[in-house]
């Protein structure tokens, strides 16, 4: 142990950790709150107010953007940059390099939601950024990348620890699908045409839209969850053997199952055939993760009882395990012609993005907090209170889906005793108020956890801060006294 | 004389192929990863590397062994 | 080989993770462009003129395809509710694509002619006021704003680029003539672009407004083209199925 000596927070980098955290929060906050107001849109559509960049239609990518890349992307580059650094014990290469890929970052999702807003978008889902912002993030992606992999070639430590290697993949195969999804010919400052047309544009889209869950949602978060659950327990990692396996397969099958987006489409079939298969067989290495993380704590289960972190980071993988079944089951083609269109698909997105996603983060965020303000966190009480509000938040959100989804999906095909369809589509709307409403109160139930959690943080940077200029003062009676 | 490699442009010898290759590879994988004691003891002494950066009194350095060697990357 | 080898070699690690990230991709991407089965071969299918394009744009503008989808699936329920199946042919010339993934409101694959421009109209401005448990926004600017049109050449060279048939050229010109008829190919002429559009606009009226050329006109030009390209009577039942 050479650098035991030296305290970490001197060792490393931690400035560019904290500050991706910060907005993470930030981003992660606001895109949550849209997504609730786009949600209270579609209960009650006076709130579009006539204004055209507060319609569903604009505001929705801004939902999407903020979260995913705002606030996902943001705690990944925190994460990514810490776990390289603990992980490899050598600090973060290129600071400045390091340094511009925050404002690019931060920038560019900002930039990103108000050109939305002002009705620039390419009409891609979760690609919707126009070309110039799509070159600018391409450059950032690429510092990262350097970042990343130097710091890895820095190591003192012969291996790469597997967490790293989830995130190699996930830094690449973005990178791989950002590219060639955005291929257009622009005309124009903020306009241009995808390169592709039709059925190849969507293959296209959907290959980059399942990945984007693939390696920006999954492996990636994949990748925290074999640092941060095993730090947290004190104990390692269940299985090194397993992770072994199961990160080979997920990044060789995730590629292949994009097409189930497009099933009964005008998509070739021996597409939508070859995808499905692929996300069945997708559940094995997904579950092999969850399976890893979950057993991490055998043994010391007692560790959810009295640590409120465990307790994020745990349920985290439950809600991965569980919309990792629901996927599959989702891409069969029976399941698929009734689910597709329908809100079950949102449901299912958000059990994976709030419960696994969100909460997985918010579980390695208050496991950083102390270790980058070196201080206590300020209130556990309140990670309870945030743990329980997430909780009946997620719940109240998938089960309402699951009933507007498969309402809607049963409605939309059932026939009367003429052969005649027995519902016009306009009464499945109507039918949806209901769960439309539900759906918004477990999102605000979501948001307000995620603003008890921002009040903890600036409460335990303030104690850091004061702790701090106590003991400089004391340092600096004693230096007076001498 | 090439001939041969037409047998692979049709989708029935191909689709096979491919899925036995994979598969194969997945099998051999878990093969190797799952057999021989030492190396299941090798592959699971990796697993602290996450506790390596920790002041030594931690409780898991007992078990393992620690790496103090500037690494430069094999390549 | 052990995977300690792979497992100490950053170079090799990223070298193998792109080798295992592309396969998927490829087999399923690449053979999409080659295999001619890919797209039914059918007659009708042709580019939007100009002001249908420019309708399109705003199409992608306002992110309808986030409540709507334009394709609709080979079941008896769709069929009954929205027409015969989509095909790929009737999106060869999207760019980009709107299939949509999600229907908060019904398809519109095949919405065109199904009502009348003013039906259209009157619904875009205030949804409600013709279906009164409509929860879609209300559109009143596509009325107040007038359509910016200079640009439409520069848009039809960009789309040309990406591959679909607007003439620059007489060669090319001649080509549509034949293919589309003298009206359409003036149409898909980018010479005559702005012309183009104002003929159309001014014939069609669709904003019901006949003194200007307002967003309104474009987005329902747009509207009442889709899924109208394809005249099915003219091909048997079994004939697309071929092409799945």
């Amino acid at each position: 142990m050479a650098q035991s000596a030296v305290l970490p927070a001197d060792q490393y980098n931690f400035d560019i950790v904290r500050r991706f955290m910060i907005v993470a929060m930030v981003y992660g906050v606001l895109g949550m709150t849209v997504g609730v107001y786009i949600a209270c849109e579609l209960a009650w559509p006076f709130l579009n107010f006539d204004i055209p960049a507060l319609t569903f239609g604009r505001l929705r990518p801004v939902h999407t953007s903020l979260v995913i890349f705002g606030f996902g992307g943001s705690a990944l580059f925190a994460t990514a940059y810490y776990i390289v650094q603990r992980t490899c014990q050598a600090r973060l290469a290129f600071p400045w390099l390091a340094e511009f890929t925050f404002w690019g970052w931060t920038g560019g999702v900002a930039l990103g939601v108000i050109t939305y807003m002002a009705g620039f978008s390419q009409g891609r889902e979760y690609a919707e950024f126009e070309w110039p912002l799509d070159i600018a993030i391409t450059l950032v992606w690429v510092c990262y990348i350097v970042v990343y992999v130097e710091t890895v070639r820095r190591r003192s430590q012969p291996h790469i620890y597997v967490a790293n290697w989830f995130f190699m993949s996930f830094l690449l195969a973005v990178a791989l699908l950002h590219i060639f999804n955005n291929l257009a010919v622009p005309t124009g400052l903020l306009k241009s045409y995808s390169l592709f047309a039709g059925v190849q544009d969507a293959m296209t889209q959907w290959w980059y839209g399942h990945n984007a869950v693939g390696f920006f949602l999954t492996a990636a978060f994949l990748g925290m969850m074999y640092y941060f659950v095993p730090k947290q327990a004190g104990r390692p990692v269940y299985s090194y053997r397993l992770s072994i396996i199961h990160f080979w397969a997920l990044i060789f099958l995730y590629m292949w199952a994009g097409g189930h987006h497009l099933h009964w489409t005008s998509l070739p079939d021996w597409v939508s055939t070859l995808a499905a298969t692929f996300s069945i067989l997708l559940l094995m290495p997904s579950w092999g993760g969850m399976i890893n993380g979950i057993m991490t704590l055998s043994g010391a289960w007692d560790k959810l009882r009295s640590d409120p972190i465990m307790l994020f980071l745990i349920t985290s993988l439950s809600f991965y395990g569980m919309s990792t079944f629901e996927g599959p089951l989702m891409s069969l083609k029976s399941v698929n012609a009734l689910s597709h269109y329908t809100d079950w698909t949102i449901g299912h997105v958000h059990s994976g993005a709030l419960g696994w996603v969100a909460l997985v983060s918010f579980g390695s965020f208050y496991h950083l907090m102390p270790r980058l303000y070196q201080t206590k966190l300020y209130s556990q009480t309140l990670i309870y209170v945030h743990f329980w509000l997430a909780t009946i938040g997620i719940v109240l959100y998938i089960t309402s889906m699951w009933v507007a989804g498969i309402g809607q999906g049963l409605m939309l095909r059932s026939f009367d005793d003429y052969g005649n369809l027995a519902y016009t589509f306009i009464e499945t709307v109507e039918f949806m108020h209901t769960p439309y409403v539900w759906r918004a109160l477990g999102g605000a139930f979501f948001v307000a956890g995620a603003l008890v959690m921002a009040y903890n943080m600036v409460m335990t940077a303030r104690t850091s801060r004061r702790e701090q200029a106590a003991l400089e003062a004391k340092l600096a009676a004693k230096l007076a006294k001498a | 004389m090439l001939d041969w490699l037409l047998w692979f442009t049709h989708m029935e010898n191909s689709k096979p192929l491919a899925l036995v290759l994979f598969f194969g590879a997945f099998c051999g994988i878990v093969i190797y990863v799952f057999t021989g004691k030492k190396r299941a003891k090798r592959l699971e002494s990796y697993k602290y590397i996450p506790f390596d950066d920790e002041p030594p009194s931690d409780h898991l350095r007992s078990e393992q062994r620690s790496h103090s060697r500037k690494v430069i990357d094999n390549e | 080989m052990r995977h300690e080898h792979i497992e100490t070699n950053s170079a090799l690690m990223l070298l193998l993770i792109m080798v295992v990230i592309s396969i998927g991709g490829l087999v399923e991407i690449v053979p999409l462009f080659y295999i001619n089965e890919t797209i039914e071969k059918v007659d009708g299918v042709r580019p939007y003129t100009p002001l249908e394009s420019r309708g399109r744009d705003i199409y992608v503008r306002e992110g309808c395809y986030l409540c709507h989808s334009q394709q609709i699936r080979p079941f008896r329920d769709e069929w009954l509710r929205y027409g015969h199946y989509s095909l790929a042919a009737e999106s060869q010339y999207d760019h980009p694509f709107q299939w949509g993934s999600k229907r908060t409101g019904p398809d519109l694959a095949r919405v065109g002619g199904k009502y009348s421009n003013q039906w259209q109209v009157q619904h875009l401005k205030n949804p409600q006021s013709v279906v009164p448990q409509s929860i879609m926004p209300r559109y009143p600017w596509l009325l107040e704003n007038d359509l910016d049109y200079a640009d439409a050449d520069t848009r039809m060279r960009a789309l040309r680029v990406t591959g679909v048939p607007y003439s620059l050229t007489q060669i090319e010109y001649d080509a549509n003539l034949k293919k589309y008829g003298k009206e359409i190919a003036d149409q898909l002429d980018i010479n005559q672009a702005q012309n183009s559009l104002l003929k159309q606009a001014r014939e069609k009226n669709f904003d019901g407004l006949p003194e200007r050329i307002t967003e309104m006109e474009a987005l329902v030009a747009y509207l009442q083209v889709l899924g109208t390209m394809v005249d099915f009577t003219k091909y048997d039942e079994g004939y697309f199925a071929q092409f799945r």
